[in-house]
């Protein structure tokens, strides 16, 4: 299988185990996929970084459509972003791809004996 | 070796799992709250628009359908069948909105914040236990629950927030609870009481006496009493002079011995001076509709969430419309098809210190009335975040809580160590009957029962029926004091010094369609020296009520537009008394002082937003006290003392150019008045230069003031409001201060054919969610001083434009 559809699975698996579980939930789903399809070792972190990314950073877009508001200004400034929205909506992208990132990444090694 | 390095990979995940699971510090939990599944994403919410929504939600516990439709403002206007339900649906829709608040205020008011934010809040949290505040409203709770109709309220009441809070999924916690990661807990009908209890220690916990005995101590009785008078030199009070007693008084306990006591020390903030209050009535023959108007804004500490929700509350017996505080039942400031009310702060004294006397270490017993007696314990436990639990005793005497033990520091500069205090929130009491009677009030009888139900903290409650009467009752449950008791500390070893019963609520001041024409109050004194009972003698500074009481006097032809004027008048009474006997004073001026002088003699003395003469005058003032008083009066931080009022200084100037005052002790020269004043403005035109540039635009009185809505979490300023350009001060109508002001604004002008019309704003919005428009939505029209049209409804389906969503509560 090549990457992209890893990535695709990834982020329906996410988006499911997200709005049903705890927000940890998607990070042991994403390594128990990367086990259960022995998932590349070398690009394993790559995929799971790029899923998560792509997920919260698109479904919080989505969330914003849906409902503007002033809050993601409001929270740009909770956290030290200067009130910049498109940054809040990049940490928000780079903290769901770390935490998936590594995640494939651990499940990719443990199938590697 | 090999399982190891391929287990390696999981180990940082589950560190980072971990780690982003929970706060670090002031860092909340990262991963939860960035999920856009689960984190603040979720708490985004847009404005209505367009068609009326509609919903139905299942609440546990109603006895029939309740009918909800919200207008524009997001008010909830709420149509029952019975009371019960009425209070089951206030508590759900409050939650709905504030139940963050909610929480938080109860929290903070029981002493509880150190389970949310750790070690740092321990001190605040003892300080609120010391004080009484879990016991006083333990002692309120059974009070109110002796009335049938306040139980079923705070029981329903309490129903109701819990059916939210269970309905609550962890993804779906106000933004706050996410940002520092907690819960919320089942609310219990205590709480209510304690957030009712807290009104006391916000409004009625200001206390001199420590303050005025080091006084005492260090200058002797006659100076004391001249420089700290039990009148001011000008007053207007609220009872007009002369008003006619309508009752016989009962004997005054004969005073106690002098006492000097030990006085003490100590420091750190205290209850902010300037929260205080207008309010007013004015009766047809002064109206264009023949009808009273009413107006009340109550001033508080200016906050996100606001302190206020409006509400309009509908039941068989009952439509009542108004703000109500998050966490208890009924409508506090309103009105109904027929009455009008409104509450501004009573500055009586209800609060005494006790020198206390133990027979030794252990504390359990204490010397009262030529006797050992025994004390008392109450332990108190405090679960702090991140730390182990903590267990505090405290000892009370018959006074009630010694607060703070002679070797411990007390949190705040005015609190005695070594004494016990005896204050009126620790009694029982009934307030949840007085607001449910007001509620359903018909006329001023209805009105006046009403009010015999409550302690405190004690407020002048200004009234307005379509019958056209209009009255005003300083009310509350008063000590009856020998005069001047509890001025000063007091001695706990004498019973002739304890409380000796209270004042018979029908001997409260009051007043009942005056010839004047008008009732009004803005926290002055109560009444002239005639009346036959001792209040206190220090209340609000008087110019407020002096202004509000010159104005209404000339008004004619009376609208609610005329009046929302006075709510919002910037007129420096202060500044027109002061200024001409400062000038009198200047001599020799530098360049930089001419031009302020200039600047304030050219000023119309109206402390508008962009007024330069006003930030002059208003650092003058501060410079004066400073330079006139400091020197005797703040010499040594251990000794804390306060400064003679502004009312006293300027009696000073006026008739006492050559009082021992004027000259600065810590000087070997002898200064003069006229020494006193230019060293005065000396230091405020410095220091304004210094912090705000040379005297230009940069000067203008909001850019100086910096009025701010604040959240209620410190610091956080990303969910406030600040730098609002709003006019005002802390002796002027519109009450405007730095962080604090008019907290709600009501005029409401009554109808005989009971469609009263009203107008309302507060600094807020009614949704506490900092991602709703409706978060912070009146700020705006609240700065520019303008009124919202409050929309009474008579049915759940009259038509009407302002509707924007329906919800049906159902069981």
């Amino acid at each position: 299988m090549n990457k992209l559809i890893y990535g695709l699975i990834l982020v329906v698996i996410g988006a499911l185990v997200g709005i049903y579980l705890p927000w940890y939930a998607m990070g042991v789903a994403f390594g128990l996929i990367a086990f259960a399809l022995n998932m590349p070792l070398k690009s394993s972190f790559l995929i799971g970084f790029m899923a998560g990314y792509l997920l919260w950073i698109f479904s919080a877009l989505w969330l914003d459509m849906q409902h503007p508001s002033t809050l993601p200004g409001r929270m740009a400034q909770v956290f030290p972003l200067k009130g910049n929205v498109f940054a809040l909506f990049m940490l928000t992208g780079v903290l769901g791809g770390l935490f998936s990132g590594i995640w494939t990444w651990a499940g990719a090694r443990l199938r590697q004996k | 070796m090999k399982i190891i390095k391929s287990a390696f990979p999981l180990a940082i995940a589950l560190f980072l799992t971990y780690a982003m699971n929970q706060s670090w510090g002031t860092v909340p939990p990262l991963g939860k709250l960035f999920s856009p599944f689960h984190g603040f994403w979720m708490n985004a919410e847009s404005p209505e628009s367009g068609e009326p929504t509609e919903e139905t939600l299942q609440i546990a516990g109603l006895h029939q359908p309740v009918q909800v439709v919200y207008d524009e403002m997001g008010v909830p206007h709420v149509f029952a069948k019975d009371d019960h339900d009425l209070f089951l649906a206030q508590g759900y829709l409050t939650a709905k909105d504030r139940l963050w608040q909610m929480e938080f205020q109860t929290h903070f008011a029981g002493g509880r914040i150190s389970e949310i934010v750790g070690e740092k809040g321990v001190a605040s949290d003892q300080f609120q236990r010391r004080m009484g505040s879990v016991y006083g409203a333990e002692k309120s709770f059974e009070g109110m629950k002796e009335d049938p109709a306040a139980n079923t309220a705070l029981q329903a009441y309490s129903d109701g927030v819990n059916a939210y809070i269970s309905s609550l999924s962890d993804r779906q916690l106000p933004l706050e609870y996410k940002l520092l990661d907690y819960k919320p807990e089942r609310w219990t009908p205590i709480k209510s009481a304690l957030f009712l209890k807290n009104m006391s220690f916000v409004l009625a916990s200001g206390t001199d006496d420590l303050k005025m005995t080091n006084i005492l101590r260090k200058y002797g009785r006659e100076v004391a009493e001249d420089l700290f008078p039990n009148y001011p030199f000008q007053e207007s009070p609220i009872i007009p002079v002369g008003s006619p007693v309508d009752f016989k008084p009962v004997p005054i306990p004969a005073a106690a011995a002098d006492f000097i006591g030990l006085g003490s020390s100590m420091t750190t903030p205290e209850k902010d001076p300037n929260i205080g209050s207008n309010n007013w009535a004015v009766s047809g023959n002064k109206t264009v509709s023949g009808l009273p108007i009413l107006a009340n804004d109550p001033h508080l500490t200016l906050s996100l969430p606001s302190i206020w929700y409006q509400m309009q509350l509908v039941a068989p017996g009952v439509n009542v419309y108004g703000s109500t505080m998050p966490g208890t039942p009924n409508v506090i400031i309103g009105f109904n098809k027929d009455v009008a009310w409104g509450v501004t702060n009573v500055g009586s004294d209800v609060l005494d210190w006790y020198q206390v006397k133990f027979k030794d270490a252990s504390k359990q017993e204490y010397w009262h009335d030529g006797k050992w007696k025994k004390t008392t314990m109450r332990i108190e436990k405090f679960q702090i975040k991140g730390k182990k639990d903590m267990v505090d005793t405290i000892f009370f005497t018959h006074h009630g809580p010694v607060v703070y033990l002679s070797h411990e520091k007390a949190f705040r500069s005015n609190i005695p160590v070594g004494h016990a205090l005896r204050w009126i929130a620790h009694e029982k009491s009934q307030e949840l009957t007085t607001f449910y009677q007001l509620n359903r009030a018909k006329n001023y009888e209805d009105y006046k029962k009403a009010l015999s139900f409550y302690s405190a903290p004690a407020q002048n409650f200004v009234f307005a029926s379509n019958e056209g009467d209009i009255a005003l009752w300083v009310n509350g449950k008063f000590p009856l004091k020998s005069k001047l008791q509890g001025k000063y500390l007091l001695d706990g070893t004498d019973a002739a010094a304890d409380w000796q019963g209270f004042i018979p609520q029908a001997h409260n001041p009051h007043v009942k369609n005056p010839e004047r024409g008008f009732v009004s109050s803005a926290n002055q004194f109560s009444v002239d020296p005639s009346y036959p009972y001792y209040l206190g003698w220090q209340y609000a500074p008087a110019e407020r009520g002096r202004r509000i009481n010159e104005r209404l006097a000339v008004m004619e032809k009376i609208t609610m537009d005329s009046l929302r004027g006075l709510q919002n008048d910037n007129f420096n009474i202060r500044a027109r008394e002061l200024l001409p006997l400062l000038f009198a004073q200047v001599k020799s001026p530098n360049a930089a002082q001419s031009k302020a002088l200039a600047a304030l003699k050219s000023w119309n003395l109206v402390n508008s937003p962009e007024s330069v003469g006003a930030t002059i005058f208003e650092n003058w003032v501060i410079s004066l006290q400073a330079s006139l008083w400091d020197d005797e009066f703040s010499a040594d931080e251990k000794v804390p003392m306060n400064r003679p009022a502004m009312d006293r200084t300027i009696q000073l100037i006026k008739s006492e150019p050559a009082a021992r005052w004027w000259d600065d002790v810590k000087t070997p020269k002898k200064e003069s008045m006229s020494d006193i004043v230019m060293k005065s403005l000396q230091a405020n035109v410095d220091s304004l230069v210094k912090h705000h540039g040379p005297q230009g635009p940069e000067w203008a009185w909001y850019k100086i003031k910096q009025t701010g809505v604040r959240h209620l979490i410190p610091g956080m300023d990303a969910l406030s409001r600040l730098n609002i350009p709003i006019g005002g001060g802390g002796t002027i109508v519109n009450a405007t201060t730095t962080k604090t002001g008019p907290s709600w604004r009501l005029i409401v002008e009554l109808s005989k054919e009971g469609k009263p019309k009203a107008y309302g704003v507060y600094p807020g919005g009614q949704s506490g969610n900092p991602g709703s428009s409706h978060y912070d939505d009146l700020i705006d029209t609240w700065a520019k001083g303008e009124l919202k049209p409050l929309l009474y409804l008579a049915s759940p389906d009259e038509k009407s434009n302002r509707l924007r969503k329906k919800i049906t509560l159902s069981k």
